[in-house]
């Protein structure tokens, strides 16, 4: 059975369904959440992420995406209100950037960044990169936290701020290229550090 | 923990998912979804069961009670209504009659070797099968107790006889509990109870020339409780709990 | 030690189906073994606390099962699955499972975790949902193993488990008493002597209500050493003893 069979199944009610996509999907999401978060924070959002599957499966749409491009959505959502329980944001970070660049989820590449911020970033680096963004309050602090800290999507982003979507973007691809070479700049400094 | 590389593991069926990272355990976080997902949610009148009887596993097992199953309290009220319909045209006093003898059957099916598959197993849970018993037959004695009486008030009848046959009633049941725990099955409870009923009712009517009066006279009724304290110590030594050395 | 009997007796009638057994029993996997009419399932429903013996005492996790309380307590860490296990055809498995964990008195949160883990324990993950009277009679089995081990017993006792069990399963099984005996004392009673082999550590013999034989699986097998009849092993040891303990 090919995923978006299982899919409407699950979307049916078959628990037999849902148990062969854990099989074929948790692996590799395992995976790529553990970039960003802690075996223990995985094994809770990965449940939570099934759980969220059994329950929306009737919302998927086939011709949208591929089934595990929709459970990572899931996944990265979950994993965002988990933090935001949680605490710290930085660990959010590795798995925000990583995923942005992916449309949709390329299942069996786990871990697929060649991004250099790793989960292991301290408070105090994350708060140093983030300044460079500018003064709290301005426009792109503001992407910063409704985009990646709350994990807004581009068309609320551009609701709240009153901006058109457009410029959403290019304000969070700014605010990526600002991030990226923050954290960078701070590379050889920590031992350790990927790359 | 992950199973390697299999896809399935001895008994072929585990979610056959290939390792995820070193220590992520994720048969732990099957588990956490498969309990969701098959979780029984217990209705409200087991919820309710369950905090009146301070234990939901004993909640659970009143509500899968044989004779307090949907089917079986529906049949019920269809015997007694139509007994007092009967009742209603022709004056015979056919609920009280009929009342006795029902909530004998259904105490007799509520529990015990005859009518639980997984008796020998029941018999070594911590909530003791006497409890079980207790609180089902008492469960079904008060049911059967409220259908006679709702259709007994409908039915017009006297009120002697109205509330009249609740003792006899308790004999009855008490007599088909201690045989159906003795016999150790339901349908010898049942024929017992009833076939005591019906000698008790017949009796009574060669000497009365009344088919009520085994309810109504008074006379009856200690000797009624005193049977029903009988059977019902019979049924407590029958289901004594198996003690150490006996 | 989880299982203290001394002198244990129990009579039917005039004959004496348990014959005065002594045994003690800490963690790890002990086969009974024995023909039938030996006893087997005497004793271990005398120790299931679902028979009462005549005589002789006992003491199972530490406590004596003849009052009420202590009783209670056994049985909220023991598992048993009879020989005739009957079921509820129109249960699904998961709710048969949570049926006994519910009357074994386990903490109500922990249930369905508890019942998940279980289920999956014995592969029966794919069937969860299926009712009881859709399933054949090895799957029966395993889900009797599930009711058994869902509470993780520390007294864990199975009558004939693997009847029903294809070789595949059997494995499986021998694989789940050996992670059970780390924790818990597995007593086992079966006639197949290969089971014993594979999983025990510890091999009781028992013959007319008496215990014949109490060692390792290898010391079982020394005592067949030119004597006994069989093809295995173990089976000549089997059949040696028997006849040393019949002459």
């Amino acid at each position: 059975m090919d995923d978006d069979a299982l899919m409407a199944a699950v979307a049916g009610g078959d628990d037999t369904a849902l148990r062969e996509l854990f099989a074929r999907h948790a692996p590799w999401l395992a995976a790529r959440l553990h970039a960003a978060l802690p075996a223990a924070d995985v094994e809770d959002v990965l449940q939570e992420t099934f759980l969220a599957v059994w329950r929306g499966a009737a919302g998927y749409r086939p011709e949208l995406g591929s089934a595990g491009g929709w459970t990572w959505g899931i996944a990265r959502r979950q994993a965002a209100l988990w933090l935001r329980r949680r605490g710290p944001a930085e660990l959010l970070l590795p798995a925000v950037i990583a995923a942005d660049g992916e449309v949709t989820g390329r299942p069996g590449r786990p871990g697929d960044t060649d991004d250099p911020a790793d989960a292991a970033l301290s408070r105090a680096e994350l708060a140093a990169a983030v300044s460079t963004l500018g003064p709290a309050g301005g426009p792109q602090r503001e992407i910063w936290r409704l985009m990646y800290l709350e994990d807004r999507t581009v068309t609320e982003v551009a609701e709240l701020m009153g901006v058109p979507v457009g410029t959403v973007k290019s304000r969070a691809h700014r605010v990526r290229q600002l991030m990226r070479a923050a954290l960078r700049h701070r590379e050889p400094a920590r031992a350790g550090g990927k790359r | 923990m992950t199973s390697g590389h299999d896809m399935t593991d001895e008994y072929g069926s585990r979610p056959g998912h290939g390792p995820g990272p070193q220590d992520v355990d994720l048969d732990r976080v099957w588990t956490g979804v498969a309990a969701e997902v098959w979780l029984r949610r217990p209705g409200p009148v087991e919820r309710l069961a369950g905090r009146l009887l301070r234990s939901p596993g004993l909640a659970r097992a009143l509500l899968t009670t044989p004779s307090l199953l949907l089917g079986w309290v529906i049949a019920s009220a269809v015997v007694l209504g139509t007994g007092a319909l009967v009742t209603l045209r022709t004056g015979t006093p056919l609920v009280a009659l009929l009342a006795p003898a029902l909530a004998g059957a259904g105490i007799a099916y509520a529990y015990g070797p005859g009518i639980d598959p997984a008796w020998e197993l029941s018999q070594s849970m911590a909530i003791g099968d006497r409890m079980v018993l207790l609180v089902r037959a008492l469960a079904v004695f008060g049911l059967n107790a409220i259908l006679g009486l709702v259709a007994s008030a409908a039915s017009g009848a006297a009120a002697a006889v109205t509330f009249g046959w609740l003792v006899p009633m308790t004999a009855v049941c008490a007599l088909a509990l201690a045989a159906a725990t003795v016999g150790r099955s339901a349908n010898v409870g049942v024929l017992v109870g009833l076939t005591g009923w019906l000698i008790t009712v017949l009796s009574a009517r060669t000497v009365t020339g009344q088919f009520s009066a085994a309810l109504t006279s008074t006379t009856l009724t200690v000797p009624y409780l005193i049977f029903a304290a009988c059977c019902a110590a019979i049924a407590l030594y029958a289901t004594r709990i198996p003690g150490g050395t006996s | 030690m989880n299982v203290e009997l001394s002198e244990l007796t129990r009579r039917f009638g005039r004959t004496e189906a348990v014959a005065g057994v002594d045994l003690e029993a800490g963690p790890g996997v002990l086969g009974l073994l024995g023909p039938n009419g030996a006893g087997k399932t005497s004793l271990l429903r005398m120790m299931a606390t679902v028979l009462p013996p005549s005589s002789g005492t006992m003491r199972l996790l530490g406590r004596d099962p003849g009052s009420f309380g202590p009783r209670r307590e056994i049985r909220r860490g023991l598992g048993y699955l009879p020989q005739n296990l009957g079921y509820y055809p129109g249960f699904t498995v998961a709710e048969f499972v949570e049926y006994f964990a519910l009357l074994k008195d386990m903490p109500p949160r922990q249930v369905p975790r508890a019942v998940a883990a279980a289920i999956e324990h014995v592969g029966m993950g794919d069937k969860a949902r299926k009712k009881l009277r859709t399933l054949s009679g090895g799957m029966l089995r395993r889900v009797g193993i599930a009711q058994a081990i869902v509470n993780e017993p520390e007294l864990l006792l199975l009558d004939e488990p693997t009847a029903g069990l294809d070789p595949e399963q059997r494995v499986a099984f021998r694989t789940l008493l050996r992670e059970f005996g780390q924790r818990a004392t597995v007593i086992v009673s079966t006639h197949l002597v290969e089971d014993v082999a594979a999983a025990c550590s510890e091999v009781t013999l028992m013959d007319a209500g008496k215990i014949v034989f109490h060692g390792t699986p290898g010391e079982l097998i020394a005592a067949g050493t030119g004597h006994g009849v069989g093809d295995a092993p173990l089976e000549r040891g089997y059949t040696a003893v028997l006849a040393a303990a019949r002459s």
